[in-house]
């Protein structure tokens, strides 16, 4: 072992650069692959984490009512049921409400809870995150407080219903199951006066709570659908709303998915890269050193030993630096993880994982070991009197490419060319580097022209339909609501679009969105296979849940609401983000088959210049407490979507920079392990007259055809496979089909950018020719 | 009266070693003339292959001046210099330094494209002087690895020969090679220096010092004598013995 100790450093002294950019590679490699592994074996667990420690619910079921009558019959039908195994109901006011965020609004169903009851419920406890001194307001959930949108001390106006109400802002609390927007009720807590107050002011209804713990917490949607459906049925006036476990888990880890796979994808093609890398640098070590691997094996070594040497030298290298790289993670870590609160509304503490590490250790030493085994192995093959004799033999001498005696290039593209095309281990690296970078490119270029550039395309996706305003009104003023709506010169377009619940029967609640024309929708993307439903026997449901359940278009399936069942036929299949992929489309003739709308939200659609605060507040005067809603819908987007679009910006900047990281890291050992093979080269090319500069240039064009061809072939497959495999990060969220525009100009550019960047960076990294002097040709160095 | 080609006043050259001053060179003034066959002789570590680097453009002096005709070379920068050896020089390296991933016809015509662009001309050029050392267009497509010892060295003269150089620079130019292949190779100088080709050549073989007809001998830096042979003429052993006694004159 000491022997294989002598080889490897004299192969670490003479090869310090190599060393220092396999090292930084290996480390951003172990860096992505233990933030992947922590983001996707441990963060999400820690919401189950949350939810045993304050007894969290797997059901809640809000009702608009207070009707002691109704709260027994709800602990009746809970007690009845087998599944049941803990629930408390407790006295809420719920209500749609609406506040600025973030340059926005959050617009989501309100469950109000008084301090007291919030932090004492036995099951679905609340617990504060943050307090202070003030004791006469609201605690909101932290995810608000996330990069300081809103701060303590702060008053805030949140509208419930249609009145608006100002609190200070006195802390912020935790709740599994209604701490964000994206767990279909948000939870608001009030001091008690506070709660007196609103209460006395009757803004929101007395409400009703039902937080229900079951045994068997994979059979929830179906105890949530059953419940609400028992309820709705026995109380068809009251409004219900409800959420379960896995809906709610899955929903507030739709960003921490999507940068996992970001990340993984990443950590994957560094890694990738890293050991295409390796394997050169090792066959290029037995290629330059095939005589001193003779004298090694004529005074005696093993081939066994050299290789062990070769083993060790790597994986040294790849153990400190894995190890240096996932410590460096956990740097990172707590910007990562301020990020993700602030999508998630969980508080994560950061803390040692050693399974990740583990695995971050095991796979990249494992997958080093594999690589550089395989490539040493043919120095078993090296006789030492050949080795001695002959050194090394590197050229094919099968064909003389580019003969200067027929070719019509210049000299110097002609020399290039012959560099080129003596460079295979090169150009595979350099091919295998651009189309890792094409792709990531591409994949920037699509999220900067589909959600920084116009956020519409992305909405379109994720969102689902998107009009300027949204006002839900009663059921029995939706004529006059209308002729309003028709005499109204700043309204262009009014239509129908109203989510109710239906349960397949069979099978789990579904989100149905209801119209009574399709065509007049704003976002007809949303169907991507069949058409929309026309008739009240149609329907079209998401993708995502046909898939699931082997639904095609053409199959028929029994739908049930309101206590009321009714057959549809499939007509069509969309994809929709915001019920993960657990949604409908449904006429409203359709849907009354099974029962009647008791409101209705309507989408506007307005000139431009609108003030559609003001136009809301003249609705709400005409309509009085029969508007239930009015929603300010660009604003609602705007506050949601900045929390994306801030993710996605950071996402993009990270990949492009990590992307020309990686690039720069692999051209500077190309360029350097191309400097040193051709040294001699050089040398007899200066003392024969060729200057520095035509040296430089003649290096950074003799990589040019591989960057080129591989980067345009590179971008051209990346932008065709981009939208699928986008599709595969969101199918976890519904999204089967991605429709992003590829922006072709942008990616055009951003190819020449990539030719321009690698030119550059090769002169500049091919600066290390201005030393090879001539004169050490004579000098016999 | 010979024609001056290149001139020193007082080259020298140091060499920082171990964080003393070496001085390899001292004050040479020296002229080398058009036609001669120039041989620098001394023995191992008298600066031999160090002027010669220098008065070729492959390094810089420390102090003084090489002027080639009217330019001052020892003020140019390293591309001027670069300029200057593809213009008017034509190298012969003693490891011969052909590059290996060119056949024998590129490493002959890469240096030639640097200066005549003119391909025709310039394959016609190539193919006189192959046939004047003797290779065969079949050895012509072959690379470096495939040719004998010999062979590479005279490719290597083709290429010092390209682009008709004023001076052919040869360091030691049969040191590698067995003495019948290094004999065909002082014969094909000097075949060239007949024709009128200047050569400058560092040597410390007597065998290949006697083909010069001006000895330079130097020792510690400086040039310690000089001996005038004449036109070289085979199987002259008066030739021989003067060039024997100037060089135990000089301690040989």
């Amino acid at each position: 072992m000491k022997k294989s100790f002598l080889i490897v450093r004299a192969n670490l002294c003479r090869a310090k650069g190599q060393t220092a950019s396999i090292a930084a590679l290996m480390l951003i490699a172990s860096l992505m692959l233990n933030l992947w592994l922590m983001l996707s074996m441990d963060y999400k667990r820690n919401f189950e984490r949350y939810h045993d420690k304050l007894n969290a619910e797997h059901v809640t079921l809000a009702l608009s009512s207070d009707d002691a009558g109704m709260r027994d019959f709800v602990s009746e039908t809970l007690e009845k049921d087998a599944r049941t195994e803990e629930y408390c109901i407790d006295d809420i006011m719920f209500m749609v409400g609406s506040f600025e965020y973030n340059g926005g609004e959050v617009n989501t169903e309100f469950v109000i809870f008084d301090r007291q009851t919030a932090l004492n419920r036995p099951v679905g406890k609340i617990e504060i995150v943050e307090d202070s001194e003030f004791t006469s307001g609201i605690y909101l959930p932290m995810l608000y407080g996330a990069d300081h949108h809103i701060s303590v001390g702060e008053t805030i106006d949140i509208m419930i219903g249609s009145s608006t109400v100002s609190y200070t802002v006195c802390g912020f609390l935790n709740s599994v199951m209604a701490g964000s927007h994206n767990c279909s009720m948000s939870a608001l807590v009030l001091t008690e006066d506070k709660y007196k107050e609103l209460e006395e002011k009757g803004f929101a209804p007395k409400a009703t709570l039902a937080s229900v713990r079951i045994s068997d917490k994979t059979q929830c949607e179906e105890f949530e659908a059953a419940l609400k459906n028992t309820v709705s049925a026995r109380y068809p006036s009251v409004r219900a709303l409800s959420n379960a476990y896995t809906q709610v888990s899955s929903s507030r880890y739709i960003s921490q998915m999507i940068c996992s796979g970001i990340v993984s994808a990443m950590a994957f093609f560094v890694i990738l890269i890293a050991l295409v890398v390796i394997s050169s640098s090792v066959i290029n070590y037995i290629q330059e050193n095939m005589k001193n691997l003779g004298v090694l094996k004529a005074v005696g070594y093993r081939s066994r030993q050299i290789i062990s040497a070769l083993l060790v030298q790597f994986l040294g290298i790849t153990l400190l630096t894995a190890a240096a790289g996932a410590g460096l993670s956990y740097c990172l870590f707590p910007a990562v993880n301020r990020m993700m609160i602030a999508q998630t509304g969980i508080p994560y503490q950061v803390r040692f994982l050693p399974v990740p590490f583990l695995l971050t250790m095991a796979v990249t030493s494992g997958a080093v070991a594999l690589v550089v085994w395989r490539s040493a192995r043919r120095i078993r093959r090296i006789e030492p009197i050949t080795a001695l004799r002959q050194g090394v033999q590197t050229h094919s001498f099968r064909r003389n490419r580019v003969p200067l005696e027929t070719t019509r290039a210049p000299l110097q593209i002609a020399l290039a060319l012959k560099n080129t095309f003596s460079g295979i281990k090169q150009n595979i690296i350099v091919c295998i580097t651009m189309l890792v970078l094409s792709l990531v490119v591409v994949f920037s270029a699509l999220l900067i022209e589909n959600m920084l550039m116009d956020i519409q395309p992305f909405l379109n996706l994720i969102v689902g339909e998107t009009a300027d305003s949204c006002i839900n009104v009663n059921s029995e003023i939706e004529r006059e609501f209308l002729q309003m709506m028709d005499e109204e010169d700043c309204v262009q377009k009014v239509y129908l679009y109203n989510t109710v619940e239906v349960r397949q029967v069979g099978g789990t609640a579904l989100y149905a969105n209801l119209s009574e024309d399709f065509s007049k929708v704003n976002n007809q993307q949303l169907c991507i296979e069949g058409r929309y439903p026309r008739y009240d026997n149609e329907m079209a449901v998401a993708a995502k849940y046909a898939k699931e359940n082997d639904l095609k278009v053409g199959d028929e399936i029994t739908l049930t609401a309101e206590g009321k069942e009714a057959e549809y036929l499939i007509s069509g299949l969309t994809q929709m983000s915001n019920n993960l992929g657990k949604d409908c489309l449904l006429t409203r003739s359709g849907y009354e088959r099974m029962g009647a709308l008791q409101n209705a939200s309507y989408y506007i659609n307005m000139e431009e210049g609108t003030d559609i605060d003001a136009f809301h507040a003249e609705v709400s005067e005409a309509f009085g407490s029969d508007v239930n809603a009015s929603i300010n819908v660009l604003e609602v987007i705007n506050g949601t979507a900045a929390v994306y679009v801030s993710l996605m910006k950071i996402i993009v900047t990270a990949i492009l920079i990590l992307g020309a990281a990686v690039t720069a890291f692999v051209l500077y050992l190309l360029v350097r392990t191309m400097l040193n093979s051709k040294k001699r080269d050089y040398g007899i090319m200066k003392a024969l007259g060729f200057t520095t500069g035509q040296l430089i240039l003649q290096t950074a064009a003799s990589f040019m055809p591989a960057v080129i061809l591989s980067a345009a072939a590179g971008l051209a497959v990346s932008a065709l496979i981009i939208n699928p495999l986008t599709a595969v990060f969101l199918n976890g969220i519904g999204i089967v089909k991605c429709t992003f525009t590829v922006p072709v100009g942008l990616i055009t550019a951003a190819g020449i950018g990539i030719v321009v960047f690698t030119f550059a960076a090769v002169c500049l990294l091919s600066l290390r020719i201005r030393k090879i002097a001539p004169r050490t040709l004579l000098a016999g160095e | 009266m010979k024609d001056i080609l290149l001139k020193t006043e007082n080259l020298s050259k140091s060499f920082s070693n171990g964080g003393t001053l070496q001085h390899v060179l001292k004050n040479i003034d020296l002229q080398l003339y058009r036609g001669d066959f120039t041989v620098i002789m001394g023995a191992s570590g008298a600066g031999k292959s160090t002027l010669l680097y220098a008065l070729s453009g492959m390094d810089t002096p420390s102090l003084g001046r090489i002027t080639f005709g009217e330019e001052v070379i020892s003020d140019l920068s390293s591309d001027g210099l670069a300029v200057f050896r593809r213009r008017h020089c034509g190298f012969v390296f003693q490891q011969i330094y052909l590059i290996d991933g060119m056949s024998v016809m590129d490493n002959v015509l890469s240096a030639g494209l640097l200066v005549n662009k003119d391909k025709k001309a310039l394959l016609r050029r190539a193919g006189e002087l192959f046939r004047a050392v003797g290779i065969s267009e079949e050895t012509q497509k072959k690379f470096p690895a495939q040719l004998s010892g010999g062979e590479a060295q005279r490719v290597g003269i083709v290429r010092g020969l390209i682009n008709s150089p004023e001076i052919l620079f040869a360091d030691e130019p049969t040191g590698a090679l067995n003495s019948k292949t290094g004999l065909d190779v002082l014969d094909t100088l000097t075949k060239f220096n007949g024709q009128g080709q200047s050569v400058v050549m560092v040597t410390h073989d007597m065998r290949s010092a006697r083909r010069g007809n001006r000895i330079l001998y130097l020792k510690d830096g400086a040039i310690l004598g000089e001996c005038e042979l004449g036109k070289y003429v085979h199987g002259d052993r008066e030739r021989h013995e003067r060039l024997s006694t100037f060089l135990t004159e000089m301690g040989w």
